[in-house]
């Protein structure tokens, strides 16, 4: 029993000796930091940085571009309104409408053989024809789904602010930020339909899809009241883009089923970069210490 | 339990050694050498702001202040030390080594024009001049919606001048083309098929001009540095059509074409010899299409459908734009600067 109490002990005192020395070792550590730092030490990372932001509004008509289309080119049209609380954060929303829609060189391909079938007869039964009457009406260019406008409140963080040398000779601020939130989209699609062969079952119908957005962009101001940006946008939903029938019917409704539903709408990581000219208000900005 | 006493023994002495590295922290011998040197520039104790803050290191509220403290510390440093010692120290120069005594009009030199170049950054984060970048990185296609065409790369590239670098790249895109579900769905849904293309490699000759630099502050806590760079060149891509009219009879062989590239690219330092890099590069090929039409002639005769010279249709001037995010290592890792900063 004796035994048993002096090793008990001898752990104990052991294993305080151990932590003691964890402890010193520590301790140590942060003695050696404070030989690492010198005049500056607490100073801040930038002095006199201008704050370009801080306390400001943001008001940035925009042109966005989209990208990756299969069908369908959409160039919008808009702004963002931004009031920023900090340097780093603010919150605002983008809006914009589809102002300009170019359909794809795939789409034009698409119609030039789609108006061909429709030269021969539609009695001769023309196979070709027959096998595409649900997915192609007259003009395949006007059956196309398009995105018509999007608002956008959203919430950015700009963790990044410097500046930029072009040539030795033209200096720049600059910041690099990321922004999210939803997004409420107006699109134009094909209509459901059940006898989708007749040409009134290619007719449109709008719906509002709500979505997750987000991206980054650069700034670069060009001076104290005005900067350019470049910015990506994701934008992801699911929207039937061709007015095909692609889904619905089938093992696990992955095959058509010569209606036009819901299940025809395929997900699309739908991308676009935004050009913007920014304007803060007020005119003049604030400098840190 | 006899080790006992020694364990605790060894704990205390562990116990007491950090507080004598605090000490040495915090000690004033750093303080007095700065304050000696602080005093040799002004014997009355007055002292610019830079060289005050150097002498108010061993002072925490003194350091994040810099200048206040000053006075006082070159005050006490110059009773200290006396006399300037930079006088005494040219005499002893002149004594011991006569030849090597300076002997300089400082009328005259003053009156000297100076010629001498200042540029916007004496010293910038890296160098690049007389060194090699290996590139190693991802791209992933950013214009083809009918096939990805993502790729692992590698660059190596050499900097003749800070600005200008020759170099090589090349991807390796054969495993990884994606013919994605569209294409069957329009296939299916709309009775047309639209030629497609794969890629086996691509390799290029390639001049790099980096134009633009700069920093930024993250958090407002550290700084980083990066450059941004436009880089072109020429060199050659291996592809060949996937067969989606005729894939029966067809079955096409890679061929080399030749592809100009530009792009442009942001390289991001996290040391003086270690980079990520984001790029956009423009890869532009003549591209030799699948033929739409398939020869009704069954068998490899000269018009038949086997016959590989009726496989090919018409050519076209393809983009294949990739954006890359990869890793570049600097090498040698270290260099000198040649300008003060």
């Amino acid at each position: 029993m004796t035994t048993t109490k002096q090793k008990t002990t001898k752990r104990l005192v052991s294993v305080l000796a151990a932590a003691l020395a964890l402890f010193a070792f520590t301790e140590r550590a942060e003695a050696q930091q404070i030989l690492l730092t010198g005049p500056l030490a607490g100073a801040p990372a930038v002095r006199k940085l201008r704050w370009h932001r801080k306390g400001r509004f943001e008001v940035a008509p925009a042109i966005s571009f989209t990208l990756l289309d299969e069908y369908q080119r959409t160039i919008l049209m808009g702004a963002r309104l931004n009031y920023n609380f900090t340097d780093w954060l603010s919150f605002g929303a983008w809006g914009a409408f589809g102002a300009i829609k170019i359909p794809t060189h795939l789409s034009e391909q698409i119609q030039d053989v789609n108006a061909a079938r429709r030269q021969v007869d539609p009695d001769s039964m023309y196979r070709p024809r027959q096998l595409t009457a649900v997915n192609l009406g007259p003009n395949f260019e006007k059956q196309l789904g398009s995105m018509d406008w999007v608002v956008a409140p959203q919430l950015t963080a700009v963790p990044f602010r410097g500046k930029l040398a072009l040539f030795q000779s033209i200096y720049l601020d600059t910041d690099l930020y990321f922004f999210g939130g939803p997004a409420f989209v107006g699109l134009t699609e094909r209509k459901n339909c059940d006898d989708c062969t007749s040409p009134s079952s290619f007719d449109m119908t709008s719906r509002m899809a709500i979505a997750p957005t987000f991206g980054l962009g650069f700034t670069f101001y060009i001076n104290k009241w005005s900067a350019l940006g470049f910015e990506w946008r994701g934008l992801p939903f699911s929207w039937n883009t061709s007015g095909f029938d692609t889904a619905g019917g089938g093992k696990d409704k992955k095959f058509p089923d010569n209606k036009i539903t819901n299940d025809d709408r395929q997900f699309n990581f739908n991308q676009m970069l935004t050009v913007t000219y920014n304007i803060y208000l007020p005119f003049q900005y604030k400098v840190s210490e | 339990m006899k080790s006992s006493p020694i364990g605790l023994l060894v704990a205390v002495a562990l116990g007491i050694f950090p507080a004598q590295s605090w000490a040495q922290a915090k000690a004033g011998g750093k303080v007095t050498v700065a304050g000696k040197a602080a005093a040799t520039k002004d014997s009355e104790g007055v002292i610019d702001a830079d060289a005050s803050g150097s002498a108010a290191a061993g002072s925490d509220a003194a350091a994040a202040e810099g200048a206040p403290a000053a006075g006082d510390t070159a005050g006490d440093a110059g009773e200290e030390v006396g006399e300037s010692p930079t006088g005494s120290g040219l005499d002893d120069i002149c004594k011991i080594d006569p030849a090597a005594c300076p002997n300089l009009d400082m009328d005259k030199e003053a009156a000297r024009p100076l010629k001498e170049q200042i540029f916007a950054v004496q010293q910038a984060y890296a160098l690049r001049v007389r060194r090699f970048e290996l590139q190693a990185g991802w791209s992933q296609s950013l214009n083809d919606q009918f096939v990805s065409h993502p790729a692992p790369n590698l660059a190596l590239n050499y900097y003749i001048t800070n600005v200008l670098a020759i170099g090589i790249n090349g991807q390796y895109y054969a495993p990884f083309n994606l013919d994605k579900d569209f294409n069957a769905q329009v296939r299916r849904a709309a009775r047309v098929a639209v030629p497609l293309t794969e890629y086996q490699w691509g390799a290029a000759l390639n001049f790099t001009y980096v134009p633009a630099y700069g920093k930024f502050a993250g958090f407002g806590d550290f700084i980083f540095h990066y450059d941004a760079y436009v880089v072109g060149g020429v060199g050659a891509m291996s592809v060949r059509p996937i067969p989606v009219i005729d894939p029966d009879n067809r079955n096409f062989e890679y061929q080399t074409k030749l592809a100009f590239n530009a792009g442009i690219g942001l390289r991001i330092f996290f040391n003086r010899w270690f980079a990520a890099v984001l790029e956009v590069r423009d890869y532009v090929f003549n591209d030799k299409l699948e033929s739409l039409t398939v020869s009704k002639i069954p068998g490899s005769g000269p018009n038949g459908a086997g016959n590989p010279n009726t496989w090919y249709g018409e050519t076209s001037l393809t983009n294949n734009v990739q954006a890359q995010l990869g890793a570049a290592i600097f090498i040698p890792f270290s260099f000198d600067y040649r300008l003060p900063k």
